[in-house]
């Protein structure tokens, strides 16, 4: 289908230099998005300085309060402020999604990108491992690589990152190696080649250059998806443990409640799914500009 | 040749089977540490211990273990669990029947729901109807299956009352009343797929739908609804064949969480009480179950793009 790609000279658009008329060439899902996760990024930076409540604090209000002024979201069952705890919950949601997402594209890309580049029996035997790994159904190998690590350790924040990176890493390890495959039959990497630079730097300043766009909207797609893996382990209690203000997990603990008190699972699930929309419109947008389309 | 193919395909899908079940035994059995402990608990004496290695046949080097329990495996039996000593068999073929029965109902929503609107999307395209459309597939590719489930539970089941909270099927009568217990996670189950599949088709028919052929047969002076039904959807199809399998093992895959949003009891639910109770037996079991489900059904996908994709044969 066709695509239009957004690039810096495009003949038809007059060249208007305010600011203005540069942001609105930009492709508007890429604007709303971005837009969307600057507030959640504010919201994470600064939301320890004017949230009302710490989000651990019983009895900040009688269990089950409705919203109001003093408690926006209402109270959850041990009266402790909802608002708050959803306000707080973000730099953790934020921290743990990016930085297992950073992990595993900055891993599966670099395997990938050797992988592709290498060839021969190295890439034969990365694809295969890469393949078994992805023969497991996500949620069931979080659940594996959680019972290798012990259930004592489940909430341990590098546990639960090191768990969505290896979900991740074959993935994009494999994407990262199709991709690859194309660019190194490219001229320049064979003018590189005929040069006498090592594989390493070929990789390094050649194909990484080349590839920063298909790796940019992997991470996009991916980081799309991290927080909905974190939430749904959160949810059946391999996640982040209690008290910690994690989504998914205040989710599942309100949900006892849905009737009496909906708005203790509403305002989590509208921030994490709100999350989720804005990353995928984000990488919806950057794919637009380096005129790829995204699967998402 | 084209046989060759197949028979290669279908080689490797054992091979990775085989390689899954090393890692779920490494990961299960082997890294975690030593069972007896955690069996036995905080009173147990190293003579306590060494006797339940020796009962368990955990005295025995890893790779004997691991062969022995694969055997068993492919015979059906995967031992007794630690939890009750039931025969894990026993416990888990249940579970799987129910799985299997909700994962065939969420599919039979799945097809007219991705169809129909994926349709729509494309024949109406650029207006407020395929905006709608996608609107609703992005906003249902953000919302995760246990908030979807979650939502679907408070309207259905707690404010309109059509349909129970829990999806206990235990207790159903008959086969239509376990329908209605299964509704609700069919339909997240279905929601969950449609998304994907409603795009995929989307793209593929409105592709179809400026082809040579499809002008012609407008100019003919076809109605429109004939030519997307007859000569658009057919050919949009196949390339959405593969979505719908892949989706057909991710389905495996969702009904983990899905299933414990309904405290539905199949296999998913299973696991993750398994996973909870340290039940290495069954944890092992459940997992090499759903994995070998999603291989095949990934088998069954490639299988179908090689025979319906006369190109891809010769690859």
């Amino acid at each position: 289908m066709a695509t239009t790609t957004y690039t810096s000279d495009q003949p038809t658009v007059p060249r208007v230099s305010s600011r203005w008329a540069r942001i609105r060439r930009l492709p508007w899902p890429l604007v709303v998005g971005g837009f969307l996760l600057l507030i959640y990024v504010i919201i994470a930076i600064t939301g320890g300085l004017w949230a009302p409540y710490p989000y651990d604090k019983i009895a900040a209000g009688k269990p089950f309060e409705s919203p109001s002024v003093e408690h926006l979201f209402g109270t959850d069952q041990m009266g402790r402020d909802m608002f708050s705890r959803v306000v707080l919950g973000t730099p953790i949601v934020l921290f743990l999604a990016l930085t297992s997402t950073l992990l595993a594209v900055t891993l599966g890309g670099l395997l990938g990108l050797l992988s592709g580049f290498v060839g021969g029996w190295f890439d034969g035997a990365m694809m295969r491992i890469f393949e078994v790994f992805i023969s497991i159904p996500v949620i069931v190998f979080a659940l594996l690589v959680i019972t290798a690590a012990g259930l004592r350790l489940s909430g341990n924040f590098f546990v639960l990152i090191g768990v969505v990176a290896l979900v991740y890493l074959p993935r994009t390890g494999r994407m990262t190696r199709a991709v690859t495959l194309d660019l190194v039959t490219r001229d320049y990497i064979t003018v590189a080649r005929a040069r006498g630079e090592s594989a390493w730097s070929i990789v390094r300043r050649e194909l990484l250059p080349n590839a920063t766009g298909v790796l940019l909207v992997e991470f996009g797609v991916r980081a799309g998806y991290a927080p909905i893996l974190i939430g749904s382990l959160g949810f059946l209690g391999f996640g982040v443990q209690p008290p910690t203000p994690e989504w998914g997990l205040m989710i599942s603990e309100n949900r006892v409640a849905l009737t009496a008190a909906p708005y203790t699972v509403l305002a989590p699930a509208i921030a994490l799914s709100g999350l989720v929309i804005s990353l995928n419109l984000f990488t919806d947008g950057v794919a637009r500009v380096f005129g790829r389309q995204v699967r998402l | 040749m084209i046989l060759r193919v197949l028979l290669t395909r279908i080689v490797t899908a054992f091979l990775t089977l085989l390689a899954v079940s090393v890692i779920i035994f490494a990961a299960v059995d082997v890294l975690p540490g030593d069972i007896a402990a955690r069996v036995i608990g905080r009173h147990a004496t190293e003579e306590m211990k060494e006797n339940y290695r020796k009962m368990r046949g955990l005295d025995r080097p890893v790779y004997e273990r691991y062969g022995h329990w694969l055997l068993g495996a492919v015979q059906g039996d995967f031992g007794d669990s630690l939890v009750n000593d039931y025969r894990v068999t026993d416990i888990v073929w249940p579970k799987l029947k129910n799985t299997l029965f909700l994962a065939a109902y969420a599919f039979v929503i799945y097809i007219p729901l991705a169809t129909i609107l994926g349709s729509l999307g494309a024949v109406f395209r650029e207006g407020p109807i395929d905006t709608g459309v996608s609107l609703a597939t992005l906003i249902g590719l953000s919302i995760p299956e246990f908030v979807m489930g979650t939502f679907l539970l408070v309207v259905f089941a707690l404010k309109l009352n059509a349909f129970p909270v829990l999806s206990v099927i235990n207790m159903a009568e008959g086969f239509w009343d376990a329908l209605r217990l299964m509704t609700l996670p069919a339909v997240t189950l279905a929601i969950a797929m449609a998304v994907y599949a409603i795009r995929m088709l989307r793209d593929n028919l409105i592709e179809v739908l400026d082809s040579e052929y499809i002008r012609m047969a407008i100019l003919k002076g076809l109605p429109l609804h004939k030519v997307v039904l007859r000569h658009g959807l057919p050919n949009a199809l196949i390339p959405s064949l593969n979505v719908t399998a892949l989706n057909l093992a991710y389905l495996i895959g969702g009904v983990v969480v899905v299933e414990k949003v309904f405290a539905f009891p199949g296999i998913g639910t299973l696991l993750v009480d398994a996973v909870f109770h340290r039940d290495a037996p069954v944890i092992e079991a459940a997992a090499l179950i759903i994995s070998a489900v999603y291989i095949f059904a990934n088998l069954i996908a490639d299988l179908l793009t090689i025979l319906l994709n006369p190109r891809l044969r010769t690859t």
